[in-house]
């Protein structure tokens, strides 16, 4: 086996290998981004305003690149989670109203989850009283009872169904000239509900967990600082890719519902109204990347909360160990998942009104995190070498006055609209 | 005021500062401490922040200081202090050093995060009793001690969280400060502290702490047991930490464990990192190991460790009881010496079973095991087992094409890659 020998030795071999054991939490991260609230924002996107808002997809890119890649960053030289390094520079009194508030936000978000997953399900016909509680219990068995690296896997390869919002996209049979034209040239219509979208895009794409998220789940990873540069290919690719899903998202929708004017409401509404058009198939394309998605994230968003506030908090905190060692770590993991699940299923429960509220928090919260992540990141005494350039830094805080410019103005919008 | 009290640190935090005329020169921001060998360290320092906007901080001695009633106040007539805007330099600060950062908790064993800091006050001076773990100085912390004490005293008049103390003794918590900075505390009192707990644990205990703070803890260890806490930790914990080390200590420590897994260890770091190791390193351990590092793995080569007791073939069993009295700390196996002629060239294995009550005058090759039972450098992995088990050896030689003996295998070593080999595949059937 010589030739075996020659690949395994070759340099491009090695580099290929590492990158695949290191590969993971970026893509994973940005790929949970295209959740139940994602989904709906995208489609609602689509079918409200055609291809008028493709153009934001490329900002909104180099933006989640940057927000990401300096979590990364963070993650391999410091070796700490976010809410770890929050406690240690700025004290305990900042770090407890953050993790209350992220933990709110997430407990909304994770409500969302679990009615995206009734939707998807009811597209099929399956009653919702079946597949929650199913889902749930699903959900909490794998992170409980299955290590860290299953649980990586079946996420990575959860992510291989974001290809059906791709094939819906293309089944849609958009006009791909007046696409290239919109994205590259387009034409910015300045009204109140457009500005709206695109404040929820932003919202929704670049969402305060996933710093968190991401963060730890590198330190977990426990990656050395000469391999940084596979870590940043990683998060680079699920930066690009997360906002690739959410434009074919956006596009099955504005070539069909749009065009023919049809009013939609939800993501179940616009799945529905896809089968005119596209086919049978699409709808149900894409009612199971609603469900992946929904479900992908429904795991995902409580663990990444519980680590954050025990993080923070100085609790105990992992999958690996047992309950008496972790108390305050999974009964927030449970909680979360039960009152998430439980809620969808309370007849009449105002599940619209606390799912924009938890945007809202969202939107809030987002600038927060990453002032406080600016001001970390350029900490020489935590960060060591790894600060921020100088180029990177201006191009940071533009991203983040950006970013506050139109939060603000979402959540501005949001209680006027909503008053 | 002269009768020792306890206080918590995070109460006097914010606290104004006024010098002897009685004006207000700026908030009480932390305490530098004395590095000396107090068990429970003293402070040396006040650090006074003022402004808001663009913050500067002053250290005043602790002398020239009283804490009356709900204020610092400056006794001397000295100037006033010099305030500057970067964070003063001290080796060693309370809030930035022990306040919400990790400690070991030597007495449990595991990592605590500090929420309050529990202060003894004699006569003017501070020193460190205790650091505050438990849930009510978090919220201590919080402002809301009188609100939920309250509430739960209302609800729970039984509660565990009124009376429960989690408090650790300073003698028992070892601190763990960013990598930037050595080692706060005088080794000695640290390394008192990380006795109490066993290697293995300490090395349990690494893999809950981040590059920087392992890097911190591993040196707070005295040599003998950092060699045994480097043996017990992951592959993972074990390059992150040789990345923190200076070049001296790492070279100290990868020229120290047995050449096995010395070898092991290098080809898992950076290749850059491993030639510069190997450069420093005294040129003797430093071949063996480039001769290690040359062979496959899973080979005998890759597997021998080239520490082992060899006597030539004109030795007496007396040299051989001298032999492994002289080796007593030797890391390695002890029980087996071979036997090689003036060239090297092996002739035998005897065992000290074999040789323990022969006349001290007889010469030590006559107690050798009848066969000559030994591996080649490129005999896999099976083979060397396959021999061990048949001759119930606990260690094998390896000889290269010349019939010279370049090392050794015991038993461990096989077991260690036979657990791998045998958990990959146990991992494969879940």
């Amino acid at each position: 086996m010589k030739w075996l020998d020659r690949i395994k030795q070759h340099p491009a071999w090695i580099k290929t290998v590492l990158f695949l054991s290191i590969m993971g939490p970026g893509i994973i991260t940005a790929n949970v981004d295209n959740d139940a609230g994602g989904v709906t924002t995208y489609s609602l996107a689509g079918a409200h305003f055609g291809y008028s808002l493709f153009w934001s997809f490329i900002p909104i890119t180099i933006s989640l690149v940057i927000v990401q890649e300096m979590c990364a960053r963070m993650a391999v030289a410091t070796g700490k989670g976010l809410a770890d390094l929050i406690r240690e520079n700025f004290g305990v009194k900042p770090t407890f109203y953050l993790m209350l508030a992220l933990l709110l936000v997430n407990l909304g978000n994770v409500m969302a989850e679990f009615a995206g997953i009734a939707a998807s399900m009811e597209i099929f016909g399956i009653s919702k009283y079946f597949s929650v509680p199913l889902t749930a219990l699903f959900v909490w068995i794998l992170i409980v009872r299955g290590t860290y690296k299953l649980v990586e896997r079946v996420f990575l390869f959860a992510c291989l169904f974001y290809i059906s919002y791709l094939v819906s996209g293309v089944m849609a049979r958009p006009d791909w000239g007046d696409v290239a034209r919109q994205t590259i040239a387009p034409q910015i219509d300045w009204s109140l509900p457009y500005v709206v979208m695109l404040v929820g895009i932003v919202g929704t794409t670049i969402a305060p967990w996933m710093q968190f998220y991401q963060q730890s789940s590198i330190v977990e990873k426990g990656v050395a600082r000469e391999d940084y540069r596979m870590v940043r290919l990683d998060v680079i690719i699920g930066c690009v890719i997360a906002p690739v899903v959410a434009f074919f998202i956006t596009m099955a929708c504005a070539a069909t519902i749009f065009q023919a004017g049809i009013r939609v409401e939800t993501a179940k509404d616009a799945a529905l109204a896809l089968a005119p058009f596209a086919g049978e198939h699409a709808t149900w394309l894409f009612a199971i990347g609603l469900f992946v998605a929904s479900m992908f994230a429904a795991a995902i968003l409580p663990l990444s909360t519980s680590y954050s506030v025990c993080e923070g908090m100085g609790w105990d905190a992992g999958v690996d160990r047992r309950f008496e060692e972790a108390p305050q770590f999974f009964g927030l993991y449970t909680g979360m998942i039960v009152i998430g699940a439980g809620t969808v299923l309370i007849p009449r429960f105002p599940l619209l009104d606390v799912m924009y509220i938890s945007q809202v928090g969202n939107g809030i919260l987002l600038p927060v995190i990453l002032i406080f992540m600016l001001r970390l990141i350029n900490d020489r005494r935590i960060m060591g070498d790894f600060v921020n350039s100088r180029l990177f830094n201006i191009i940071a805080w533009l991203t983040v006055g950006v970013v506050i410019l139109l939060t603000l103005m979402m959540v501005a919008f949001m209680l006027f609209y909503h008053g | 005021m002269n009768n020792p009290f306890f206080m918590n640190f995070s109460q006097l935090l914010d606290l104004p500062v006024i010098d002897a005329e009685g004006c207000r020169i700026g908030v009480f921001y932390d305490f530098s401490m004395s590095l000396n060998n107090d068990i429970y360290t003293r402070a040396s320092g006040i650090i006074v922040r003022r402004g808001f906007w663009r913050r500067q901080y002053a250290l005043l001695p602790i002398s020239g200081v009283v804490l009356a009633g709900q204020q610092f106040r400056l006794t001397g007539q000295s100037v006033g202090p010099a305030f500057s805007s970067g964070r003063v330099e001290c080796e060693f600060a309370l809030r930035r050093d022990v306040l919400d950062q990790q400690v070991v908790d030597v007495e449990n064993r595991k990592v605590v995060r500090v929420n309050d800091v529990h202060l003894l006050k004699v006569d003017h001076q501070f020193h460190i009793a205790h650091v505050d773990v438990g849930a009510r100085a978090l919220v201590r912390r919080l402002g809301w001690e009188t609100a939920v004490d309250a509430l739960v005293r209302f609800l729970f008049p039984r509660s565990d969280y009124l009376t429960l103390e989690e408090l650790i003794s300073w003698k028992n918590s070892q601190v763990l400060t960013l990598g930037s900075q050595k080692n706060v505390l005088k080794l000695d009192v640290a390394r008192a502290k990380l006795a109490k707990i066993p290697p293995t644990e300490l090395a349990e205990i690494m893999g809950d702490l981040d590059v920087f703070e392992q890097a911190s803890l591993f040196r707070s260890l005295a040599f003998d047991v950092q060699l045994k806490v480097f043996a017990d930790m992951t592959a993972d914990d074990k390059v992150g930490l040789i990345e923190q080390l200076e070049d001296v200590e790492a070279v100290q420590l990868v020229s120290k464990i047995p050449s096995d897994e010395a070898a092991d260890f290098l080809i898992s770091l950076p290749k850059v990192r491993m030639h510069q190791l190997l450069r420093l390193m005294e040129s003797q351990s430093s071949r063996r190991l480039r001769a290690l590092l040359g062979f496959r793995k899973d080979s005998a080569g890759g597997l021998m460790a080239t520490e082992y007791l060899s006597l030539r073939s004109d030795a007496r069993v007396a040299d051989a009881m001298a032999k492994v009295r002289g080796n007593v700390d030797y890391p390695g196996n002890l029980n087996t010496i071979y036997i090689v002629d003036q060239a090297g060239k092996y002739l035998g294995t005897t065992t000290i079973r074999r040789f323990i009550n022969e006349p001290p005058e007889r010469p030590v090759r006559e107690t050798c095991h009848p066969q000559k039972v030994f591996v080649r450098t490129d005999d896999g992995m099976e083979e060397v087992a396959l021999l061990l088990e048949q001759y119930k050896y606990y260690a094998i030689p390896v000889l290269d094409e010349n019939d010279m003996l370049v090392g050794s295998i015991t038993v461990d070593d096989v077991m260690e890659e036979l657990i791998a080999l045998a958990w990959g595949k146990y991992k494969d059937q879940l």
